[in-house]
Order: C-alpha cells, then sequence, then structure tokens
C-alpha cells in the first residue's frame, strides 16, 4: 500500500504529542489507497472543519465513493487540523496532506471544499495557507491544482470568489466526474488554467467567478453582473433525477476514533415538500425526490453488512414525509432487530409525528425527543410557513410522554420576520404547556419531572428563500428579546439556551454578502481568525475591525431590507426556484397567510418537471 | 447453543498503533459484525458485543501478539475465524491465531518490549545498572514513589533495547516510566518506537 514516507516519518515522530492521532493519520477500513502511477486525476475532497465533523457529512461519504469508483481517479480526505496539530505541522514543515497517500494535496489536480456553513470561511483559508499555496486564484497561475467548491453555500459564493478557481452548482454526482474529465483531457492537451476554466464554464453547474465582472451603484448594491468569455449570464444549478439510479456508496470511510454521527447513512430522499420560508434547504434541494423502499433496504442492508456498523439513520431534510414511512420502518425493523442494528430517523416533523413511528425507532434507545416549532404563536408559525399547529405539538409530546420520555427540546427561532413580544412570550407559553401536558399523563413516573429545554437560534436571512429581502434585527433589539424571555420564565423545569448573537451578525453578513466582503475574510484571517465556528476561537473585535479596515459595513449586508428589484449577488446563479414565487411567498408572508405544501397543492415555484407535480 | 470461548492474538502495528485502547474496542466490534461472526452479546438494557482485551496497550506503541477474548454461539473451526476477521479488519491489525484460552487475564505477570529510536545505549545501560532508579508512578490512588530496578528483567542491547517488564491489570509497569528517567539524566530522545513483542504467565511461559 503507497504511502508517503517522508510524511509518514515526520509524522511518527510528533503524532504521540497531538490529541487524538488517529484524526491524522488515515488508514481507516473503507479508505481508499491507489496505486499513485497509475491513478490520471488525484483529487482532495477537503472538508473545512475538524475530522469529526466532517467525517460525518454524508456528502463527502458519497463524493469520495463516486470518484474512487473510477479506476484512473484517487480521491482523498483532507480536514481542518486543530491548532496542536497545525502548530506541529508549521514547525515540522509538513503541508496539508491527503489522509490516504500522505502525499501533499497542492500536488493533486483538484482541492475541493465542501462549503457546508457561514462560519468555515477562515478555515478555507488556513488549509490553503498549510497546502503551501496563494490563498488567491489569481495567484495560482498553474493548472493544477484547480480549488474548487460546492455544497449550500455555494448558492451565493461571492464573499469566497478571490479564493475559488470555480465553484460546482447544485448536486456533484455527475458534475464531479464531468468536471474531472475535463481536466484530463487539459491535461493531456496541455492546457492552460485559463483554458480549462473557460472550458468548465460551459459545463451546465459550473460557476467560474473570475469570468463575472460585479458592478456597483452609488448606494453599495449591485448594479450589473457581466459574464465574459463565453460564460453564460445563468448557471443552472444541477440535479439527479432519479435516486434509483443515481450512484450510492457501498461502503463508508469508518473512523478509528468516535465522530459525531458514528453510523450508517441511508439517504431516502432530497429536497423537501414544505416550503418553510427561512429554510434554504427546503428551496435550494428542490424538487423532492425519493427513492423507492427497495432501494432503501437493498442500500443500509449493504452499507451495514460492508462497514459493520450497528446504527443507521433514515436521512433527508423530513424523513418522516417519506411515502409510507411506517410501512418502510416495518420492513427494515424485522431485519433491524436481527442484525442488532438501532435505527435512528432524525428531522421528525411534529404534525407526522405518530405512536407507530416511535415504537419502531425506541425499541433500543430511550434518551431525549426534539421537536422545531420554530415560532411561538401560531400568527408567526403562519408567517414562517411552518405548518403546525400547537395541538400538533400538543399531540406529539403526548404520545412522546405516553412512550416513556420526559426529556424534550424545542428549537425556536429567534427575531423572525414581524415577530412581535407577544410571539416571543408565545416560546415560553408553549413550553410551559409542553411541561403541563405531561402531568396529564396518569401512567408518568411517579416523583419524576419533565425537562423541556428550549433552544433559540438567531434568524439568519438566506439566499433563495422568501426571506432573502429580510433584515436581520439588531443586537440591541436581540438582547432585549431574549431578555424579555428569560425574564417571562418562571417554571424552572423550562431551561433557555441560546446562541451567540454576534456569530448570527456575521453569518448574515455572509449568506448575503458581496465579493467585497471578501477583502474582510481575507483581513481578519491575517489577523488571526479561524476557526470561527467555535466558541474558544470566534473573536468578534478582531471581525469588526477587520470590516472598519475595508471600508465595509456589516449592518449593510445583514440588517437592510432589500427592494425587491435589488440585484442580488448571487443573481448569476439560477436554483431551478423562480425569483417571481420568492417575491410571492415573500408578500404571502407579511400577510400572515401559509402556503399548502407540495402534496397538497402546487404552488408554482418555477422547478420544472417537478415529480410531486407529475404525481399529483 | 454452544458457548465457545475464543481467543484471537492479533498484531497491532504501523498506522493501527495510533488507535486508543477505547477506540480498539469499536474497531474489534465492527470488523466481528462485518465478519458475520456468531458472537455473543452481553444481555441487559444495552446489550453490546461481548470482547475482552486482555492487556491494554498504550497509544503509541506496538504489539505483535495482543489477545482479545469473545464467546462464539455457533461451531465455527479456528481457521474460518481466522480468515474472516483478517478480511474485516484494518490494514495494521492483523489476525495471528485464533484458539481456546489456556490461561486466564489474571495469569498475565510480564511482557517484553522492544525500544529502539534516537537514545544512548550506554547512558541507558548505565542507568539501568545502578542500584536503584527511582521515579514517580501515577496509580488510582495518586502518585507515589517507585524504584524499577528489581522489576526489570532480560535486558539485552542489540541495535535495540530489549527487556521485561511487570505487565498485568493489577501492577503493570509502562516502559515509558524507564524513558522517563534516562530524559531527566541524559536529555530528550526522539524518533523512540516501543513494541511489546510477548506477553508471559508468572512461570516465564508465553501467555495462551
Amino acid at each position: 500500500m503507497y504511502r508517503n514516507q517522508e510524511t509518514l516519518n515526520k509524522l511518527e515522530g510528533f503524532l504521540l504529542d497531538v490529541e487524538k492521532p488517529a484524526r491524522y493519520i488515515g488508514g481507516e477500513p473503507g479508505s481508499v489507497c491507489k496505486d499513485r502511477e497509475s491513478v490520471d486525476i488525484r483529487f482532495a475532497f477537503a472538508f473545512p472543519d475538524t475530522y469529526e465533523i466532517g467525517m460525518s457529512h454524508l456528502g463527502m461519504k458519497i463524493l469520495y465513493a463516486l470518484k474512487n469508483s473510477v479506476p484512473n481517479y484517487w480521491c482523498e480526505r483532507c480536514f481542518m487540523p486543530l491548532p496542536d496539530m497545525r502548530e506541529k505541522m508549521l514547525e515540522n514543515e509538513i503541508e496539508l496532506y491527503g489522509l490516504e497517500s500522505l502525499d501533499p494535496i497542492k500536488e493533486f489536480d483538484f482541492i475541493g471544499f465542501t462549503i457546508q456553513y457561514e462560519m468555515c470561511y477562515t478555515n478555507i483559508l488556513e488549509m490553503l495557507k498549510l497546502s503551501g499555496l496563494s490563498v488567491f486564484a489569481s495567484e495560482r497561475t498553474a493548472l493544477t491544482p484547480i480549488v474548487m467548491g460546492g455544497g449550500p453555500c455555494v448558492c451565493n459564493a461571492e464573499p469566497l470568489a478571490d479564493f475559488f478557481d470555480l465553484f460546482a452548482v447544485g448536486e456533484g454526482e455527475e458534475l464531479n466526474l464531468e468536471i474531472m474529465r475535463l481536466m484530463e483531457r487539459c491535461k493531456r492537451e496541455n492546457r492552460t488554467k485559463a483554458e480549462f476554466l473557460r472550458m468548465a464554464s460551459q459545463i451546465e453547474g459550473v460557476y467560474v467567478p473570475s469570468l463575472y465582472d460585479v458592478f456597483y451603484n452609488s448606494d453599495g448594491t449591485v448594479s450589473a453582473i457581466v459574464p465574459k468569455d463565453g460564460a453564460p449570464a445563468k448557471v443552472r444549478k444541477r440535479i439527479i433525477r432519479d435516486l434509483n439510479k443515481s450512484f450510492y456508496p457501498e461502503n463508508f470511510v469508518v473512523p478509528f476514533v468516535d465522530i459525531v454521527h458514528n453510523r450508517a447513512v441511508e439517504e431516502v430522499m432530497r429536497g423537501c415538500i414544505r416550503g418553510c420560508r427561512f429554510c434554504q434547504a427546503g428551496f435550494i434541494y428542490r424538487p423532492l425526490r425519493e427513492k423507492s423502499h427497495e432501494t432503501v433496504i437493498n442500500q443500509t442492508k449493504t452499507l451495514l453488512k460492508n462497514t459493520g456498523y450497528d446504527e443507521v439513520s433514515l436521512s433527508s431534510l423530513s424523513t418522516s414525509d417519506f411515502t409510507d414511512i411506517e410501512e418502510l420502518l416495518c420492513n427494515l425493523n424485522k431485519w433491524t432487530k436481527d442484525n442488532r442494528v438501532n435505527l435512528s430517523l432524525p428531522s421528525l416533523r411534529i404534525d407526522c409525528f405518530s405512536e407507530k413511528i416511535l415504537t419502531e425507532i425506541s425499541s433500543v434507545k430511550r434518551s431525549g425527543l426534539t421537536f422545531a416549532p420554530e415560532a411561538g404563536t401560531q400568527r408567526l408559525r403562519d408567517v414562517i410557513n411552518k405548518n403546525i399547529t400547537e395541538s400538533d405539538v400538543l399531540n406529539s409530546v403526548k404520545i412522546a410522554f405516553e412512550g416513556g420520555y420526559s426529556a424534550i427540546k424545542l428549537y425556536f427561532m429567534f427575531g423572525l420576520p414581524t415577530e412581535t413580544d407577544d410571539d416571543i412570550i408565545g416560546i415560553y407559553e408553549l413550553a410551559k404547556a409542553v411541561v403541563e401536558e405531561f402531568y396529564q399523563n396518569p401512567d408518568r413516573p411517579k416523583g419524576k419531572a419533565p425537562s423541556v429545554s428550549i433552544s433559540l437560534s438567531m434568524f439568519i436571512p438566506k439566499p433563495f428563500t422568501p426571506f432573502e429581502f429580510e433584515p436581520q434585527i439588531g443586537e440591541e433589539e436581540i438582547n432585549r428579546r431574549v431578555k424579555l424571555l428569560l425574564d417571562a420564565r418562571k417554571d424552572r423545569k423550562v431551561s433557555i439556551s441560546y446562541s451567540d448573537s454576534k456569530l448570527a451578525l456575521l453569518e448574515a453578513v455572509f449568506a448575503r454578502g458581496d465579493r467585497r466582503v471578501g477583502k474582510a475574510i481575507y483581513t481578519a484571517w491575517k489577523n488571526g481568525c479561524i476557526m470561527d465556528g467555535w466558541n474558544d476561537y470566534f473573536d468578534f473585535e478582531k471581525w469588526k475591525q477587520a470590516f472598519e479596515e475595508c471600508g465595509l459595513s456589516m449592518e449593510f449586508y445583514a440588517n437592510r431590507r432589500r427592494e425587491y428589484d435589488e440585484i442580488a449577488p448571487w443573481s448569476m446563479l439560477d436554483m431551478l426556484v423562480s425569483k417571481d414565487f420568492l417575491i410571492e411567498e415573500n408578500k404571502r408572508a407579511h400577510n400572515f397567510e401559509s402556503t399548502p405544501n407540495c402534496r397538497e397543492k402546487c404552488s408554482g415555484c418555477g422547478v420544472s418537471d417537478c415529480p410531486v407535480h407529475k404525481k399529483n | 447453543m454452544a458457548n465457545v470461548n475464543t481467543r484471537v492474538f492479533f498484531s497491532k502495528t504501523g498506522r493501527a498503533k495510533f488507535i486508543s485502547h477505547l477506540d480498539l474496542y469499536g474497531v474489534f466490534q465492527r470488523a466481528v459484525r462485518k465478519a458475520g461472526l456468531p458472537a455473543w452479546y452481553t444481555e441487559g438494557l444495552s446489550p453490546r458485543l461481548y470482547l475482552q482485551f486482555m492487556l491494554p496497550l498504550s497509544l503509541g506503541q506496538e504489539g505483535l501478539r495482543e489477545a482479545v477474548d469473545f464467546k462464539m454461539l455457533d461451531e465455527m473451526s479456528f481457521e474460518e475465524i481466522i480468515k474472516r476477521l483478517s478480511g474485516a479488519l484494518p490494514y495494521d491489525i492483523c489476525v495471528i491465531e485464533a484458539a481456546a484460552p489456556v490461561m486466564k487475564n489474571t495469569d498475565i505477570s510480564r511482557a517484553e518490549y522492544e525500544i529502539s529510536g534516537k537514545i544512548d545505549l550506554d547512558g541507558f545501560r548505565e542507568l539501568c545498572e545502578r542500584d536503584s532508579i527511582i521515579v514517580e508512578k501515577k496509580t488510582k490512588k495518586g502518585v507515589s514513589e517507585i524504584d524499577l530496578k528489581p522489576y526489570i528483567s532480560c535486558l539485552e542491547f542489540s541495535d535495540k533495547i530489549t527487556l521485561r517488564l511487570p505487565a498485568g491489570n493489577d501492577f503493570n509497569i509502562n516502559p515509558t516510566l524507564l524513558l522517563g528517567a534516562y530524559e531527566r539524566e541524559f536529555g530528550k530522545t526522539s524518533g523512540i518506537k516501543i513494541v511489546r513483542t510477548q506477553i508471559f504467565n508468572s512461570d516465564g511461559e508465553m501467555f495462551r
């Protein structure tokens, strides 16, 4: 088995001095090693966060296995080293390496980052630097490595435009291979990087930021986005039409150390019928596509057999919306029980939560249950189109309490459009009603008190949602509203936790920022910002300074209402959902009107060839 | 149903030396499942695969003949167990032997280690020839001083150091204690490689 002996020798010298060294050495079951002489294209799949988080990510597992299924392509993994490891790497002059070969990733043809959330942007710069590369795309003049990005944040990649050569928009299964094939050809024909990028821009779903000039109005808004060198005016996201026919891994890399989600994952569908107006995933992953029960069962069995895992989760944005989910669970459960496998279902909706589902999933573990009402009053739930009622919530917790649960976690969002003080008090009142529901159960465990925890996260307006026009509320107002809720809380069985409002402000800035924000990211990183998603590392003062230094205003990006006809920085992308639909939904939100889900009634979101629409 | 106690001997070298003792359980558990071995699970509220490692190996040390016990619910030849498990374990963990246990883990009394790397052999020899080698040893009760000298046996020098030290779940001396004593007087070592080559009972017989 090939591995870079020089790196290995250096690593052996110090790896015992860093925490959990098994994260940095590779060699896990399921990892793929190839003969480096016989591969033509090498791809470093880079996850700009820790090993534990990155290894839990499904997209990486799919694309890793897919690329490695091509005999002459070799895909390796690469994560953000924690500071103790980073220091040792610098001290010992080790550049960022792929975990499979231990070769430096700057020698690869591609470094592909998956960009899952905004607060990892500085990690991307740090990983490029640790690789021995310039962070600026314009300073990397050789054909390889091409630095590319994919994942949800790519639907507004503008703050990262200076650092990336290209972005892959939408689902990656076909697109990644097309890009790699183009590279194979360009290497053979001795093409330049500029030629490669021009050709790549012709592939549907490829956005090459350097082929677009952006102009601004005097008020700071975008006045025009002009493509050049034949790049398309609109880059259309890619989707996989039939999930039953698309690639799915038969094996995962199974880590030695414990990770966030250490289990097999079977993706049962993509997209979501719900259309909650704050939820970016609900719009950018349209249309809804499901796998057949047969596919789900076969893939699940194969994965469990090959990985040795004893837990599998049926994953999607809202698994309880999966067609005939109860039947599927019954069919699977017979097999999983015989094989000592736990079934877990993340993302259950409150209104679909049934006794049946509960018994199917709770056969083994009985810890807490989490529900997401998102808003405290019916009026506000209508505004955000979270089509559930208070009685849905109370019904579900009743089933849960009767099923033996006593700890309930409730997710709420804070600072939603049109939110009033009544909505905030409503959060506590709903939690209180959940506590009371516990005592309605005659069979409740005696002498045991329920625990209801409210988890608050800040509303962040995201591109390609009906709320992309909305301002985020300012810090003072956030603090006032938090205090209002904390003061309203009388019952000690209800606990409240909330996220950092400063972090949410930055997230809002990046989510809807334009190209100029890249300067602030670069400056903040230069000044030492890194791992911003982690409380221990996040340093807001440095960020504030960086924005001031660059003459940029966070408020301009985060706290301003945007007109419907403003040119959004991301308007060169076509995520299939039409802007007219987003505007229509925004208007309905302000009229407190909800919209039926896709199965009830098609709302004409603009996605053509939608399987849900066809079925109805 | 049969309930066959089975002991598997394995080596843990190369990249696998970075797998901690705690994580090793998961690695073997998944390997047993992948191998389709009909192994016994504990009973009770949350059943788990029964696996008992005979002697923990420190993170970073290699082991050439480590042992783990489990119980088979169905008869299966040891050759078959070796074959299946070998295919299911990570690259740097190799199954050497499978057999019915002969000794108990409480019989374990000593282990043999090989130490190599950048270390002054003369200095190390001088240290080992002293009347006493006092070091601090951390135990569950706290830190206590201990004299290593009487515990070292079968000391040999070639291009590496070979020695035996007490081993077992009640009383165990990690060779890093001796290396620590060396470093305090003779300066820092580097590139040290520690390999546990053998495990013995109190009669000096190989652990089986």
